[in-house]
């Protein structure tokens, strides 16, 4: 028997335009129904587990809206958006994009980089405008992430990061492939000098025979050595793995345990379930998907408990369904230790959690600073032992559902504080901005770019 | 009793999330039960409020009494690992000179063990400030405030 468990809108898979949908529980799962008059029905997955769906909507913060609205009045959401009035969250994170070209041609690619039909690569000018977009926009801290395309592409990416951070922006992250930084260690340095915090990277798991599915070629030897590179050069790396349940799911445990083993410059793991935008192969069912109590569920068992189900909480920024997060200090022998539980409750203070997340975005995602002194005391059981491991020798393991044109709905994007930084001067929530139809068409990635790119 | 506290100690205590008069309570309380240990010149006592053990260090001064400071954590206290040393401290309710050791304590089902000032004698254990207000702080901390 189905439960309605809220309406919402969509967008049609086909023609991308909005429809009405609705949120139904059947068989402990939470399903999204809709339906085009046009184009048909469909009914996709987005949770496994109804309870626990009903109970995240207690973690949710106060939302804080946006400091400015691009577009004034909203009149179709998510048509029009920019952000818009009915915004009703601010930015956390702010994605600029500083090319589509790659390095590489991987089989499946949010951007779709390389081979869209157009260049896109803006100027110092065009790039200097989105940073103001920030600026104007977001309230300090203000975190950056220069993605692509391979951003690394550009020699001119330290000039880059030096202009973001005399503009006012606290914390920049480069996303990135890794090809580049694990053999010029020079371009690293400069990276470094320039001012960026960290490096988000592309990693789907510690075996070639995973990177040739997703990537079309061996890269484990890569990564490896960026990270050695990264070490040296005292930069931290987040590892972001696109979880595949037919590529990569039953790798997950054996991610993370990688990952410990190479903290501090590993600050954390963050799985992003497969989602269908940008070059994909087919259209997906549910079994192509990866909902994040499934993910957890994974990694619970394959870390043989170390890391349980319940060490995961949303962050509550996004919307509470977007997202979840751990934080373990990892132990001498390589073991994690929790420090975040479910059993803690819904926060208490739950209109400070937006300020808390980006200062944590902002603060966690580096190296700590050496923050305590007193006498010494070197007891392995100690909690003074204990903190001063935690200081460096940290873990975060989180997840991000990502939204395409399947799973993707309004309640949660209007709710979104993860932004595409536009040439033309707009903040858009990251899936939206990516959704693609089944034909390849975009809703705003193609319209936002090409007025700024070259035609090939 | 009348008691003394200057603008800095007010404003650290206030900024530890502590009431001024709740450590003033304490202090009432362990002159009037002799529950508390001193080094001659100035006295340490706690006292278990909700899920916080307060400290309150103070001394003597022309009659008053002085607040030196006040600290607190939430850690529970639990037994005594060893005891390796005296101290000049001396418990008052039982006569017993205070040692130095380690104890263990715990939070949020973590149970690890600090320096500590201890009585194996009647198994009491007291935490000095600067543990309270910086390791196990950092520590409690780490547990609370990351699940945002």
């Amino acid at each position: 028997m189905a439960e309605k468990l809220g309406e919402t809108s969509a967008l049609c898979p086909v023609c991308l335009k909005t429809i009405k949908a609705v949120k139904v529980a059947e068989d402990d799962k939470v399903f999204i129904v809709k339906e085009c008059k046009d184009h048909g029905k469909w009914k996709v997955q987005i949770w496994s587990g109804v309870e626990h769906y009903k109970y995240l909507y207690d973690f949710a913060a106060v939302l804080k809206p946006p400091l400015k609205y691009a577009v004034k009045e909203c009149k179709d959401c998510p048509q029009d958006c920019g952000l818009c009035n009915q915004h009703k969250q601010h930015t956390c994170l702010n994605v600029v994009e500083l090319t589509n070209a790659c390095n590489m041609n991987c089989p499946i690619c949010f951007a779709t980089a390389n081979g869209c039909g157009y260049k896109y690569h803006p100027t110092m000018d065009e790039i200097r405008k989105m940073f103001r977009t920030v600026v104007d926009h977001v309230k300090s801290p203000r975190v950056v992430q220069l993605s692509g395309g391979e951003p690394t592409i550009r020699d001119d990416l330290p000039e880059i990061i030096k202009m973001a951070k005399e503009m006012g922006i606290e914390h920049i992250e480069v996303n990135t492939n890794a090809l580049r930084i694990s053999s010029d260690i020079e371009y690293l340095k400069a990276l470094k000098d320039a001012g960026m915090d960290s490096f988000y990277f592309q990693f789907d798991g510690i075996d070639d025979a995973i990177y040739m599915q997703t990537r079309g070629r061996p890269m484990f030897d890569v990564k490896k050595k960026a990270i050695e590179n990264c070490g040296v050069v005292g930069l931290g790396v987040t590892l972001v793995v696109t979880v595949s349940p037919n590529i990569n799911l039953d790798h997950v445990g054996k991610i993370i345990e990688f990952a410990a083993m190479n903290v501090p410059t590993v600050k954390g793991v963050h799985f992003q379930p497969i989602t269908y935008f940008g070059r994909y192969p087919e259209e997906p069912e549910d079994k192509d998907r990866v909902t994040l109590p499934d993910l957890a569920a994974a990694i619970e068992k394959q870390t043989m408990g170390m890391l349980k189900a319940d060490n995961f909480l949303p962050t509550s920024c996004s919307n509470v369904h977007c997202d979840m997060k751990s934080l373990s200090v990892v132990l001498p022998d390589g073991s994690l230790f929790p420090l975040t539980t479910m059993a803690l409750g819904p926060p208490t203070r739950t209109d400070d959690i937006a300020d808390k997340t980006r200062t944590e975005v902002s603060k966690f995602w580096r190296f700590i600073e050496d923050t305590m002194d007193g006498p010494s005391e070197e007891e392995d059981k100690s909690w003074k032992t204990f903190v001063n491991r935690a200081k460096t020798h940290y873990l975060t393991v989180s997840a991000m559902a990502f939204q395409d044109v399947w799973t993707g709905e309004v309640e949660r994007w209007e709710r979104c504080c993860i932004h595409m930084v536009t040439p033309d001067g707009k903040l858009i929530p990251f899936c939206l901005f990516n959704c693609t139809s089944v034909d390849g068409e975009t809703i705003y990635r193609r319209k936002s770019f090409c007025p700024h790119s070259v035609t090939l | 009793m009348d008691f003394l506290i200057s603008d800095e100690v007010k404003k650290t205590i206030e900024s530890r999330a502590l009431k001024v008069d709740d450590i003033k309570k304490i202090i009432d309380g362990a002159e009037a039960s002799k529950d508390k240990i001193t080094n001659g010149s100035k006295c340490l006592a706690k006292k278990q409020m909700g899920d916080v053990v307060v400290y309150a260090d103070y001394s003597a001064e022309d009659g008053k009494i002085r607040i030196n400071s006040g600290y607190a954590h939430k850690m529970k206290i639990l037994d005594i690992v060893m005891d390796t040393a005296d101290t000049e401290w001396t418990y008052v309710k039982n006569g017993a000179k205070v040692r130095k050791g380690h104890t263990n304590l715990s939070y949020l089902g973590a149970t690890r063990s600090a320096p500590s000032l201890v009585d194996p004698k009647s198994g009491e254990s007291w935490l000095e400030e600067y543990l309270a207000a910086k390791t196990i702080a950092v520590a409690e901390m780490l547990f609370s405030q990351k699940r945002a």
